[in-house]
């Protein structure tokens, strides 16, 4: 690198490396920025914990219960992400879940009252309403923010109150009972010692990141975010792109709603009201831009999994939920404030590097 | 009718329709007004127009600050935690010093706590030009969780001996044939900070300021208004406005309970953003966002009345906030498309 490029050859093959080398290296800053913090913030999380109480914090069940609990939340922040990585962002995915877990858990009760066998029979049918649930739940922020036009969080503020509402209306402020059992059962059930809803959620991860990064929609959901005016002079149509996030968000939504039922038979409305909050947590610990255009799926999966290990940590070293709630909103700032000050140096550091190389050639 | 003529009543709708459609507002409330009149006589009362005034003082205070946030280019949803954190820690060091400073001194150290949390929202927000949304729902869960470790998460139900002299206060009281109509005292403050606010907006640097930012920052910054400075200031206000909101809910409501209040934000949200409010900052104005708190506040009284289940209230609001800025996001995309149209028409290609 030191030595002065000659000929007009040399230049380029010059210019050439540091092209490489500059994508280089912001490629991996771009990695880092998502799974590679995440991983260590994992890592360092169930250090912590299991330094300061080893008996309760390691023993297969608490580890089991981190596993059970995630994908429920996991689930949401993957369609969280989805809506930011268009720069939009959907409120209503909690108040889906809750609705569609109502949904079925009303349909199921209804049938079991005359029929209990029959009832039992209808789980596949049950899970296919829930999902439906979410699809239209869906496809009417899809409609409100593609094409109406209106703010996304604007929109899904709306949609919220409406799907709440009519949760709080259908249920009467309480809480139902009634799932199939063999729903419980898989909601239960583990293979090799792992959660079988962990599986599926990991699963259902790889498949959004299979489409967020190796399909023409994923790359067109990618741009839309990262510059709408770009995207739509790239003849991409973003009320077909924006319509096709907040349905697969929707989608997620139900499927959240089908976990919440399997891991405990009961749906209420306002069941999960912190979770609002604490999956923008994850999605943005998990690298995700909230302004649009970048975000990975393992760092929201890895995200998911440190706020599940710092909540069974502190149940572990008894502390309460509300001081989970401070250290929530600790790591969602200094996380994003960490973000800013790095994104800025390295802003600072660009034109200097710049001017260097212009000097030298 | 000619073309001046025209023109000049065209202007004088232009004026009544207001910058922000408060009088489309104004014409839509005073609509169910007449029609939830005419549809149950009960409504028509000063006892009903009394309540809906006092259920609106909180929300109107709560209101009046998130406008501020949200002409600014922001959103602010820690407002409600702030209030509940101020005014109870207030109460329950008053309770647990066994001191009582006054009505006077009571609002003092509820305004200083409120103003310190809404300095952490500014400084955080300002510092590092962090997403408003997700500063303060970081900043809601922290404040939240540190009243509910720390200071206290029990229900108060006896306030200290100033602030409750002053709950059962009434500016007047009128008995009429359908039962006792009273407006409480507490109406005062809040048309006080109405005008106020109104007042700082419209005429003082600061207020001009506030409207600049939200137009855009960096514009605001080369016209020479110190951008920072000013954001910090707009989120130790809206603190201190919300600790004032939270000592007269408390007032109103003679206890003090740790767990109230939180949970409705989104509903004050809504209701500014009916009042004409710009989410993307730069517009709004008092008088529509009082119109919108009452429009709110009338839709849920008039379901009561017309018999329909509270439980429907939140699906009002969010049907409401949907159909308000809906009509608002066609009419930008037509006038948009208008504007093209035209410019083509200039421009034949």
């Amino acid at each position: 690198m030191n030595s002065k490029p000659t000929s007009g050859s040399t230049l380029t093959r010059f210019n050439d490396q540091v092209q490489d080398r500059t994508s280089a290296v912001i490629s991996r800053i771009h990695v880092s920025h998502g799974a590679g913090r995440m991983v260590l913030l994992v890592l360092i999380a169930f250090t912590f914990f299991t330094a300061l109480n080893p008996s309760v914090f390691l023993s297969l069940l608490n580890l089991q219960n981190i596993a059970l609990a995630s994908p429920e939340i996991g689930i949401i922040a993957l369609a969280m992400m989805l809506a930011m990585l268009t720069g939009g962002i959907d409120l209503s995915l909690v108040s889906i879940a809750n609705l569609s877990a109502i949904a079925m858990s009303t349909l199921y009760a209804t049938v079991a009252a005359d029929n209990p066998a029959m009832a039992e029979e209808l789980m596949p049918v049950l899970i296919l309403v829930g999902i439906a649930v979410g699809l239209v739940g869906g496809l009417i922020n899809g409609f409100l923010i593609s094409y109406v036009g209106i703010t996304p969080i604007l929109a899904t503020l709306g949609t919220m109150q409406i799907y709440n509402g009519i949760a709080i209306a259908w249920t009467g402020g309480r809480t139902l009972y009634g799932s199939p059992e063999s729903l419980t059962v898989i909601g239960q059930a583990t293979v090799a010692g792992i959660p079988v809803l962990f599986v599926m959620f990991v699963l259902v991860a790889i498949a959004i990141g299979v489409v967020i990064n190796k399909t023409p929609v994923g790359l067109k959901i990618q741009l839309q975010g990262a510059n709408p005016i770009a995207a739509r002079y790239s003849g991409i149509n973003s009320h077909v792109v924006l319509m096709s996030t907040y349905v697969v968000a929707g989608l997620l939504g139900g499927l959240g709603g089908v976990f919440f039922l399997a891991r405990n038979p009961t749906a209420s409305a306002d069941y999960g009201a912190s979770y609002v909050l604490l999956v923008i947590v994850i999605a943005v610990l998990g690298g995700t831009n909230p302004n649009g255009g970048f975000a990975t799926v393992s760092g929201v999966v890895l995200a998911t999994l440190t706020l599940q290990i710092v909540s069974s940590g502190f149940t572990a070293i008894r502390l309460s939920s509300s001081e989970y709630a401070i250290a929530q909103g600790v790591i969602l700032i200094v996380v994003m404030v960490a973000d800013q000050v790095t994104w800025r140096r390295r802003r600072r550091r660009a034109p200097t590097r710049a001017r260097v190389l212009a000097s030298r050639t | 009718m000619n073309g001046f003529e025209l023109s000049k009543v065209m202007g004088v709708v232009q004026r009544f329709r207001g910058a922000n459609n408060e009088g489309v507002l104004a014409i839509i409330l005073l609509a169910l007004i007449v029609g939830m009149s005419i549809a149950n006589p009960a409504f028509f009362t000063l006892t009903t127009f009394f309540a809906i005034v006092r259920s609106s003082i909180v929300s109107l205070i709560f209101a009046l600050g998130v406008l501020i946030v949200i002409i600014s280019g922001g959103i602010d949803v820690s407002f409600a935690t702030i209030a509940i954190f101020a005014a109870y820690s207030t109460v329950r060091l008053s309770q647990s010093a066994d001191f009582d400073p006054g009505l006077i001194g009571m609002l003092a150290i509820a305004l200083a706590i409120g103003g310190l949390l809404g300095l952490v929202n500014g400084a955080v927000i300002a510092r590092f030009r962090l997403p408003t949304l997700i500063v303060t729902l970081g900043t809601q869960g922290i404040f939240k969780g540190i009243l509910l470790t720390y200071i206290g998460s029990q229900y108060i139900a006896d306030l200290p001996a100033s602030l409750a002299a002053v709950s059962t206060m009434n500016v007047f009281q009128i008995t009429t044939d359908t039962g006792r109509a009273s407006l409480h005292i507490m109406v005062i403050p809040a048309v006080l900070l109405c005008l106020l606010v109104a007042w700082v907006l419209r005429n003082t640097m600061f207020g001009r300021g506030i409207y600049a930012i939200g137009g855009d920052p960096e514009a605001a910054r080369r016209a020479g208004f110190r951008v920072m400075r000013t954001q910090m200031w707009i989120y130790v206000i809206v603190g201190m406005m919300a600790a004032a909101a939270g000592i007269i809910y408390m007032i109103m409501g003679r206890s003090a309970n740790p767990r109230d209040l939180v949970g409705g934000e989104l509903d004050i949200i809504a209701a500014v953003v009916l009042g004409g409010a710009s989410i993307f900052g730069g517009r709004g104005s008092v008088l529509g966002t009082t119109l919108g708190v009452l429009l709110v506040q009338v839709i849920n009284n008039s379901l009561i009345l017309a018999g329909v289940p509270s439980a429907w209230q939140r699906t009002a609001v969010g049907l409401l906030l949907i159909v308000g800025v809906g009509v608002q996001a066609l009419a930008a995309k037509r006038s948009s498309r208008e504007i093209r149209a035209l410019v083509k028409e200039e421009v034949p290609a």
